[in-house]
């Protein structure tokens, strides 16, 4: 294999080019799966990933790929290195990622951002003001609704 | 950058179930009075399979306390409530909601043995009562009870064998409830099909009716401890059946050699994880000393001790107090359809004492 070939270009939604190995770009089952019907060329356009997002992507591909002679990394190691990783992101960075791993196909990173995100949701009115949530309930259905779900208001 | 409110119009929704089924179900019981779209949508079936699916992924331990009519339930030690109960009642100890079950007419001052049995299939939990007295008519001793919303009551069911059963626990896997009965000639272990209410039986060896039955990876199982004298060895004897039909057992013996933290003989085994490791649980919590549970690793002949602490405030506050017996269940998993179980009710009316709480959302 040439070297070129070895290496693959992503475009993102808003055209930011990123030049990466293909065996770090392969861990997503969607670029996987592009690659061999051949239907793209050495660029491959993804329309639903923007060049911030795509980025960190390939940041947590980069760390968990298995290129020649680097995959000695301890597993205790990357599990430290996720939890950085993901430390720092706002909810709505999360919640892109969420969306990015979905499309990209990435198991473990879907994984590891639906996690955060649950870890980081502490209280309900965070969630809610964050998602802009509109409560509809008419006052009796509220009253009905508390009360079906009374065991988990009693602390 | 998308804003919280745009993101939510275009995130998928199996998307935010994959999040939901990562948090404590108490927290989902409280999103779901948020808004309408969010309350159908934490009620989805799939939510409730992908849910209970992590949950066995990650299995707990769950303990109860009792002294007397009191219990309490731990399944962290964060968690505690103590409820005392008036009557015979199901009682869910993650959202401390309970059914009582209707009265039944008693002859005398004789117990009744009540098991609780689930059918994977209908999804229904079954209650079985068997009178502990050997004078009562065969088709009188027996009856049964469906959990379900509306009036419960007891149905009369015939069991083609005569036996009576010592208050002890009954086990039930996969839709089959397991109870250690004597007969009129020998003991047996009752097999109860839970969904088709049909009886059949296994004749056992005397010894057999001491035993603890646990689940031992899907198949009916038995342990029995000896000793020796001074409570420094402990021998565990472990059956399981292979084979129902064939009534095929297999047999072990392993020995658990001495260990400075613990007498033997106040250790019970309370059941086999999903790796086949053996869990003991000390009987008592005792004042000045930790409370350990231990897993013990049948291939490698590995012991592994635990120390679970948040009992201290159980210990009795007056010497001549009754201690509280430990009751310890391995593979608790959550499952959040029966947390919405309409035939629960919340129990206030048991007199809920909270000594602590921790808000852990």
């Amino acid at each position: 294999m040439s070297k070129s070939e070895k290496k693959i270009v992503l475009k993102s939604l808003d055209n930011e080019a990123f030049e990466v190995e293909k065996a770090v770009a392969l861990q997503s089952q969607t670029i996987w799966v592009m690659c061999e019907d051949k239907c793209v060329g050495n660029e491959i356009p993804l329309e639903n990933v923007t060049g911030q997002i795509l980025a960190k992507v390939i940041d947590y591909c980069k760390k968990h790929a298995v290129v020649d002679g680097d995959g000695d990394e301890s597993s205790e190691e990357l599990k430290n290195w996720d939890t950085e990783f993901t430390k720092n992101m706002d909810q709505s960075t999360l919640f892109n990622m969420i969306l990015a791993a979905n499309y990209l196909n990435i198991k473990s990173l879907l994984n590891l951002t639906c996690q955060a995100v649950a870890d980081k949701t502490k209280t309900i009115d965070e969630f809610h003001t964050f998602l802009n949530i509109e409560n509809n309930f008419t006052p009796e259905e509220e009253a009905q609704i508390c009360q079906e779900n009374l065991w988990a208001f009693d602390d | 950058m998308n804003r919280g409110g745009e993101i939510l119009d275009s995130f998928p929704i199996d998307l935010f179930l994959e999040i939901f089924s990562r948090l404590p179900s108490k927290s989902i019981a409280r999103f779901r009075c948020v808004s309408n779209q969010w309350r159908s949508m934490l009620h989805r079936p799939y939510l409730t399979e992908l849910y209970l699916t992590r949950s066995w992924a990650r299995p707990r331990l769950l303990f109860a306390l009792r002294r007397g009519k009191d219990l309490s339930f731990f399944s962290s030690p964060q968690n505690l409530h103590k409820s005392k109960d008036a009557g015979p009642v199901v009682f869910n100890p993650r959202t401390r909601q309970y059914a009582s079950l209707p009265k039944l007419e008693t002859h005398g001052s004789v117990e009744r043995i009540s098991m609780l049995g689930f059918d994977p299939i209908d999804k229904q939990f079954k209650v079985l009562t068997v009178s502990a007295d050997p004078d009562l008519d065969c088709n009188d001793r027996h009856r049964i009870l469906t959990l379900e919303t509306g009036e419960m009551c007891w149905r009369k069911i015939q069991c083609p064998l005569w036996h009576y059963s010592w208050p002890g626990e009954g086990i039930c896997i996969n839709g089959v409830l397991y109870y250690l009965a004597k007969g009129d000639t020998s003991d047996l272990i009752v097999c109860f099909d839970v969904r088709s209410e049909k009886y059949k039986f296994i004749e056992v060896e005397k010894w057999f009716y001491y035993a603890t039955l646990i689940n031992y990876k899907g198949k009916l199982g038995g342990f029995r401890q000896k000793y020796d004298g001074d409570g420094n060895t402990l021998e565990l004897h472990m059956w399981f059946l292979e084979d129902v039909e064939k009534q095929d057992w297999s047999k072990n013996v392993y020995a658990l050699p001495a260990n400075e933290l613990v007498d033997w003989t106040c250790v019970s085994v309370v059941g086999v994880t999903a790796a086949g490791e053996f869990v003991l649980s000390m009987d008592h919590i005792y004042k000045f000393r930790p409370f350990y549970i231990f897993y013990f690793g049948p291939e490698k002949n590995s012991l592994q001790q635990v120390e679970i602490r948040g009992f201290e405030k159980y210990y009795g506050e007056v010497y001549y107090q009754s201690r509280h017996r430990v009751l310890a269940y391995v593979n608790y998993v959550e499952d959040l359809s029966f947390n919405d179980a309409k035939y629960l009710k919340p129990s206030q009316c048991l007199n809920i004492i909270r000594k602590a709480a921790l808000l852990h959302l």
